[in-house]
């Protein structure tokens, strides 16, 4: 039988001796594909590179790895690599960055038929553009890599991994850099392939493409396999307290948020008839909402339909083309906050947090003490303070943005995909925390995400909006 | 031809046409403004700038003020003036009173032969350097080329000039140390050039080599399975072009400047030393004329490595824009 | 500013040693750059000159004194004097965006159209010889790319979150300039000084070598080299001493510059 890539035994140490994988076994065969699980630093992507030849030259592999019966870790540099494009392929992460930036997308799908195995031009290119067209890319056989989208450039990654049509299929952090809204899709992707029959070996920290990809699971933490089996039973009856953990970060798991008192205040920001449009494309139209303070309300959609467009008009960070936005009158601009999606953008890279909070303090003649208590109050340590953003996580970064605007006493926030780029335990962390502050301070929070899981879990209500630019 | 390749290639011709415009607007109001300082009266100069020496008698220079208008309002005189420098009418020299563009056309051919050998030489000494330090960065070749050319770098053209002769033509009697007669006296200058040229090639192309190396396209290409030799040809070469080709945009400014300091050390005939000597003398047409013909050079050559850049890389425009 | 690298170190050692024989140099030698000594003409180092008389029996040192802070004087102005308004401009140009962006832009690329030098030599022939328009053609032809990178960099920073936040928390402009873009900012620009540093040391004394530059009887590191040429034979090493102050200091920008820029 062939496309068997069986893991036995498998062990990493890094130059100093420091052990990096520690005995991982696990197997893929074609109709069943493995997915290993498990955050940064877990060992997961060792294990894929040693499936390729490709180790760093400075680490020592042992154990196992087969592929149909050759043993890939002993086997010479340029024996694997005649594997390569033949027995076995990767799905790079990041897709658009493993594209020449330099070739059209036909030709970089045709090349494999022409130069690996061997068919003349003319059949090669219609060839590839029978693989773009399987994959909904029949339109951009012309254009460039850097014309395309996160997604699409994914699917022209995988039109090329098709033209190879090897047995064996790995993938690296398949979600990685997506758009959250494409993450679904890259899931089915990988599922069409092994229902296609080849083997599918996939390596991610994101529990949903596990799910989607079904065979079998092997979670694994600090360079161990701490749970292995049948993905069904792993995702929905987990042994272990580590998988536990995870699969309780997915935000449909969250245990109920504490009660909130119904919100009465008076409405902090309202919307009527807003349109605003960018370059002549309309992206929003006719949006009716308000936020009560104490209230939390979501608003999700696809890609492109004017979520966040929606909250920086309610803020006044943009003018609206049509329509009218009332905020609470009296109240000083900096009381109407913003979360930023991606944290670390959202500081200067060259103050430390001291010296951001304290410019705010000085600037608002705030008390220092004050601040102080809501560092404590949002469970920062202290040291933390003295470090420049590049020395702190996601998480800690955006509880720093939240008492940086905690500070003003805030009548509303916007909430711009707060957790999207979180690792999933401190996602959990952060939405709760927001959850809080909102009924604790009497806050009107906008929350902005594409993950209805997340809205439903945290919001009050939820407005919708499609592809067009309105509600619903 | 749809919109996206006409914007990639129309586009930067016609922003160097205008830029051709401003170089002649700009050394127009500069030439302008030096033939004003000059002592002496002006219409005796311009009548010799004009039409040559002979004319300056004091009834001709009576004549060519009514002719020339110089009691017509300055800004009126300038538009003339700018007006005969863009149909090409240089004038004369001062100083030898033939007439500009022909002095110019000659040492135009003496300074376009240096160029052409110095820039392939440059590219020969530093291009393999900087392949080979980008193949392995951090080792032994990278180190090396990296310490000569931040040493190479520092040395002032002229001086590196007068090591080459004294080492090449005083110590060994090997070369000529000045002169045109033949091949041989192409080495001296054309290897100065060069070696301050093939210092920052070697750099920019070890760069983008070693970038180009590292790059996750290089190993997706090997991971499609396609053999070494399509990989670094399909997918290496073209890439790693892209910085180097740009590069010699920038390389322009240097040969430009080396040409005046490099032709001027080893007297050689050309357009650089012809400025240099026609600033001392003050022969404002020459001075002019040469500035314009080195100015319109530097552009039209920008816009050929504009059009180079466009043809290897599709992303340009968007990437200027 | 961080920790500097051990090249970035070794340059900023070279510069500050040049500067101390600048600032030195003449209280050592203790005599007149200017007084000739006809019978000591070219006298080998040591004998009565620490570093030698040149052919016009002119102390060396005193020479090479005078001439090496000239040239970091006059380079290091020169370098301010584009720096500076450059920057401004820059980040004016990203801040306000319009018209008078496309005319400060417009203005650049009309500087950029001709070579460095070619405006330099252009100015210089109006009176050769001078200070004046050796500073006003470098300082003109050098503002223009702090203009572009200050732009540049200012345009990126303007459009990142944190700029935003900073206008949504109630800080004013003064604060995200002084604040937030300056020192963002101060990093690549000093890389780029150091660099502009070095070539207008280059640049002075290769002009004043061809003639076009600063004219003797003035101390310049450039025009000593063309005076002491016709006395290579007798002299090789005066000819060679002020074309290695050019190279030390200009060696000391780069490697104090860094690897920061091609």
């Amino acid at each position: 039988m062939s496309g068997v890539l069986a893991i036995e035994g498998f062990r990493v140490e890094a130059a100093d001796g420091t052990a990096l994988v520690r005995s991982v076994d696990a197997e893929a065969r074609p109709g069943r594909p493995l997915t290993l699980l498990g955050e940064t630093g877990s060992g997961k992507s060792l294990v894929l590179a040693a499936a390729m030849g490709s180790l760093a030259p400075g680490l020592r592999a042992g154990g196992r790895v087969m592929l149909d019966g050759t043993e890939m870790l002993s086997a010479t540099p340029s024996a694997r690599r005649a594997l390569w494009g033949r027995r076995l392929a990767t799905l790079p992460q990041e897709p658009w960055l493993a594209l020449d930036p330099t070739m059209r997308a036909l030709g970089q799908v045709a090349e494999v038929y022409r130069l690996v195995r061997g068919m003349p031009a003319a059949a090669s290119a219609e060839e590839a553009r029978a693989r773009l067209a399987e994959l909904g890319l029949g339109g951009v056989a012309a254009l460039y890599p850097f014309q395309l989208s996160g997604g699409m450039a994914q699917r022209l990654a995988l039109a090329i991994l098709r033209a190879s049509e090897t047995p064996v299929l790995l993938a690296d952090e398949p979600t990685k850099g997506l758009d959250a809204d494409r993450r679904d899709e890259a899931g089915a992707r990988l599922r069409a392939e092994a229902e296609r029959g080849r083997t599918v070996v996939c390596v991610t920290h994101d529990v949903a493409i596990a799910r989607a990809l079904g065979g079998e699971v092997a979670v694994m933490l600090e360079g161990r396999v701490v749970e292995r089996g049948p993905a069904a039973r792993v995702l929905e009856r987990p042994s272990h307290t580590y998988t536990r953990r995870l699969l309780e970060a997915e935000p449909a798991r969250w245990p109920e948020l504490p009660p909130r008192p119904a919100p009465c205040g008076e409405v902090a920001v309202a919307a009527e008839g807003v349109c605003r449009g960018f370059g002549g494309r309309p992206v929003l139209c006719g949006v009716d909402l308000s936020v009560r303070r104490g209230e939390i309300v979501a608003v999700t959609g696809p890609s492109g339909c004017g979520k966040t467009t929606l909250g920086d008009v309610l803020l006044g960070l943009l003018r609206p083309d049509a329509g009218t936005v009332r905020r609470l009158p009296g109240v000083v601009p900096w009381r109407f906050g913003k979360l930023y999606q991606d944290p670390p953008s959202a500081f200067a890279p060259h103050q430390t947090m001291r010296q951001a909070l304290g410019d705010l303090a000085r600037h608002h003649g705030l008390a220092w003490d004050a601040i102080a208590a809501l560092v404590e109050r949002l469970r920062l340590a202290p040291a933390l303070l003295d470090r420049r953003p590049d020395a702190l996580s996601g998480g800690e970064l955006q509880r720093f943005a939240l008492v940086r605007v905690l500070a003003l006493d805030p009548v509303f926030l916007l909430a711009d995909e707060p957790t999207s780029r979180l690792d999933p335990i401190t996602q959990r962390e952060v939405s709760m925390l927001l959850g809080e502050l909102a009924g604790e301070r009497g806050l009107a929070v906008l929350l902005v995400t594409h993950d209805a899981a997340l809205a439903a879990k945290l919001a009050d209500r939820t407005l919708r909006l499609r592809a067009n630019g309105t509600d619903r | 031809m749809d919109r996206h390749l006409l914007g990639r290639f129309l586009r930067p011709v016609l922003m160097r046409l205008v830029q051709a415009l401003l170089v002649a607007l700009i050394i127009g109001a500069l030439g302008f403004a030096l033939m004003a300082a000059l002592p002496g009266d002006q219409a005796f100069r311009l009548a010799a700038a004009r039409y040559g020496p002979d004319m300056g008698d004091a009834a001709a220079a009576a004549l060519v003020h009514r002719e020339l208008g110089l009691d017509r309002p300055l800004a009126v005189q300038f538009l003339d003036w700018v007006g005969r420098l863009l149909r090409f009418d240089l004038g004369h020299s001062l100083v030898t009173g033939a007439p500009v563009l022909e002095e110019l056309a000659m040492q135009l051919g003496y300074t376009l032969a240096l160029a052409g050998v110095a820039l392939p030489l440059s590219a020969l000494l530093g291009l393999p350097f900087g392949l080979l330090a980008g193949l392995r960065p951090g080792g032994p070749v990278d180190r090396v080329t990296l310490g000569l050319s931040v040493l190479l770098r520092a040395v002032p053209a002229y001086a590196l000039g007068l090591l080459l002769v004294a080492v090449f033509s005083i110590r060994f009697r090997w070369l000529p140390p000045a002169g045109f007669e033949g091949w041989r006296e192409f080495i001296l200058p054309a290897l100065t050039l060069a070696l301050g040229l093939a210092a920052l090639s070697a750099r920019v192309a070890r760069d983008s080599v070693a970038a180009v190396a590292a790059s996750p396209y290089m190993a997706f290409a090997r991971w499609k399975g396609l053999p070494e030799r399509a990989v670094v040809l399909r997918h290496g070469l073209r890439n790693a072009a892209i910085p180097v080709v740009a590069l010699l945009g920038l390389q322009l400014i240097g040969l430009v400047e080396g040409l005046v300091i490099v032709e001027s050390l080893f007297s050689w005939p050309g357009i650089g030393h012809a400025l240099v000597h026609a600033i001392f003398a003050r022969d404002v047409p020459v001075v002019q004329g040469a500035a314009l013909v080195m100015g319109l050079i530097f552009v039209l050559v920008n816009a050929l490595v504009d059009l180079a850049c466009a043809l290897i890389d599709p992303r340009r425009p968007r990437a200027a824009a | 500013m961080r920790v500097l690298a051990p090249g970035r170190w070794l340059g900023l050692l070279l510069i500050l040693a040049l500067a101390g024989f600048g600032i030195l140099g003449p209280w050592l030698a203790a005599t007149d750059p200017a007084r000739q000594v006809l019978a000591d003409s070219l006298a080998p180092p040591g004998t009565g000159y620490w570093l030698g008389a040149d052919h016009l029996g002119r102390s060396m040192l005193a020479r090479l004194a005078h001439a090496t802070r000239l040239s970091l004087l006059l380079a290091a102005v020169t370098v301010a004097s584009a720096a500076i308004p450059g920057t401004l401009l820059g980040i004016l140009a990203a801040c306000r965006g319009g018209w008078v962006e496309s005319g400060l832009v417009l203005l650049a690329d009309a500087v950029l159209a001709l070579p460095g030098l070619l405006l330099v030599l252009l100015l210089a022939a109006f009176a050769p010889g001078d200070f004046l328009p050796l500073y006003l053609g470098l300082a003109l032809a050098g503002w223009v790319e702090y203009f572009r990178v200050a732009r540049a960099m200012a345009r990126g920073m303007l459009a990142r979150p944190h700029v935003e936040a900073a206008r949504l928390l109630g800080f004013g402009p003064g604060y995200v300039l002084w604040r937030l873009l300056l020192p963002g900012l101060l990093p690549t620009l000093g890389v780029l000084a150091a660099f502009g540093l070095g070539n207008a040391v280059l640049a002075i004394s290769t002009l004043s070598f061809i003639g076009l530059g600063i004219h003797p009887p003035t101390a310049e590191l450039g025009s000593m080299t063309t005076d002491l040429l016709p006395y290579a034979h007798e002299a090789p090493l005066m000819v060679l001493m002020p074309a290695a102050l050019v190279f030390v200091a200009v060696l000391g920008c780069h490697l104090l510059a860094g690897r920061g820029r091609a």
